[in-house]
């Protein structure tokens, strides 16, 4: 079995940090940080956690369909998701992931647009 | 610059929050920047309980002037994050009025660490539980191919070293014109008839502490007396097999597909191990097994074949009839007539 990214770059203590530094910047953004305005911290990080360890490959996975019920009563346009997009990749590149990788990761991101943007 | 504007400076330049509360009026005197920055700026004189309404103003006054140090946390948002801040309030030694130190910590990065904690232990412990289950199947499934003794080896020392069991019995079995069955039939019919019988045979071999070793195709070969070994090791299988015919014989009176079976039974020794390191598989071999599969080969529709010497172990409750020569016979129970055909 291949290592997964989530290995690769340290595990839970790289993560972790990716995960914060993404949590600040999107509480920052006025595009997507609205859609975090009532949502209260544990599950703000809850979701974030989940997120970077599950398109890093770490302890976390769901399915299409989970992700489409879980934004389902979201209005996310396809410039939220750019952002989104925009700031994943500025986070990984910050913490120095491979290109190759951040390609990796982002196309994984990118393959379930349809699920989230209406 | 004078010394109290020194400190004055440091006061407001750190990132902790200071306040100066005056007791007497329950009023917040001096704060510095980074107070005013978390709580908003203010006259100074602003009422406690206007900047923390939560506050039990008297239990803290009371707590103060016993000499304890009050400590409290209290959350709020700043834009769309939420903030905590610990506070800790201390009355101020020395001091003629009544005043205390009201310091506050920015705890939020550790309230975000430990959600987060909470969330990955959470991801964690619930594929742990997973991994336990895929476990728990995957020893299950072991558990068919090999005995438990042969497991916990392999499981202890990833190989399982070849044993001798002396004396034990083998029986073969397998069924006349399975491949025209084949041919005929619908190959999913046939695999889940053979599934229906073998499950059957395994079910009635481990009343009689005999244990299915493999199967190959049509052929079902079952052994008593490994691992463990059996006084009775014979005459249990000897029974399984009558009870293997006596099965189908039944069955064929309900199906449309007849299954017509012949066994071969030996005693002797057999060399038990797992084969293979990639498709490994637990196996006996030895002359025993061979001579049961060649016994089958002489045993007629519906009947065990074996030797005369297995016929002395296996005890009284069986009967035989010669085969054309004089070692090797048919065996049938006492009270069941010649054959089963």
């Amino acid at each position: 079995m291949s290592r997964s990214l989530f290995d690769k770059y340290g595990g839970f203590s790289t993560v972790s940090k990716i995960v914060l530094t993404l949590y600040d910047r999107l509480l920052d953004d006025d595009d997507v940080g609205p859609f975090f305005d009532d949502v209260d911290l544990p599950s703000i990080i809850d979701h974030q956690t989940k997120f970077v360890s599950s398109l890093m490959g770490g302890p976390a996975s769901f399915t299409d369909e989970h992700i489409e019920k879980a934004h389902r009563h979201l209005t996310i346009c396809p410039h939220h998701f750019d952002r989104l997009e925009a700031l994943v990749t500025e986070v990984l590149t910050e913490f120095e992931v491979e290109p190759a990788d951040i390609d990796t990761i982002v196309g994984a991101f990118e393959a379930r647009r349809g699920l989230m943007v209406e | 610059m004078s010394i109290e504007a020194i400190n004055e400076q440091l006061l407001r330049a750190i990132g902790v929050g200071v306040a100066l509360v005056d007791l007497r009026t329950l009023t917040v005197q001096f704060r510095n920047d980074t107070f005013d920055e978390w709580f908003g700026s203010a006259e100074n004189a602003v009422q406690l309980d206007t900047l923390f309404p939560d506050l039990e103003l008297s239990d803290l006054v009371a707590r103060l002037e016993e000499g304890a140090t009050v400590s409290k946390e209290v959350s709020f948002k700043v834009k769309r994050r939420t903030m905590t801040v610990a506070m800790e309030f201390n009355l101020a030694r020395g001091a003629g009025d009544r005043i205390a130190v009201l310091v506050c910590q920015n705890i939020t990065r550790i309230k975000e660490l430990e959600s987060m904690i909470d969330s990955y232990s959470m991801m964690v412990e619930r594929n742990t539980h997973e991994i336990k289950r895929e476990k728990e199947r995957v020893e299950r499934l072991l558990l068919n191919m090999m005995p438990r003794a042969a497991y916990e080896e392999y499981k202890t020392f990833g190989m399982v070293s070849p044993k001798l069991f002396d004396p034990v019995s083998v029986l073969a079995l397998d069924f006349i014109g399975f491949d025209d069955l084949l041919r005929s039939e619908d190959p999913d019919v046939i695999v889940s008839e053979l599934n229906d019988i073998y499950s059957a045979f395994d079910r009635i071999g481990g009343q009689f502490s005999c244990q299915r070793i493999r199967t190959n195709g049509d052929s079902y070969i079952a052994v008593s007396g490994v691992p463990d070994p059996y006084a009775d090791h014979a005459e249990a299988l000897a029974k399984s097999g009558v009870r293997f015919l006596r099965y189908l014989a039944r069955r064929n009176e309900t199906h449309a597909i007849q299954w017509v079976a012949r066994i071969g039974v030996a005693s002797g020794s057999v060399i038990g191990s797992v084969v293979g390191t990639q498709n490994y598989i637990y196996d006996v071999f030895g002359p025993t097994v061979s001579a049961a599969i060649g016994y089958r080969s002489m045993a007629e529709p519906m009947s065990i074949a074996t030797d005369t010497s297995f016929v002395g172990l296996a005890g009284s409750d069986f009967a035989t009839r010669p085969l054309a020569d004089t070692e090797h016979v048919i065996l049938t129970e006492q009270t069941q007539p010649a054959s089963f055909g």
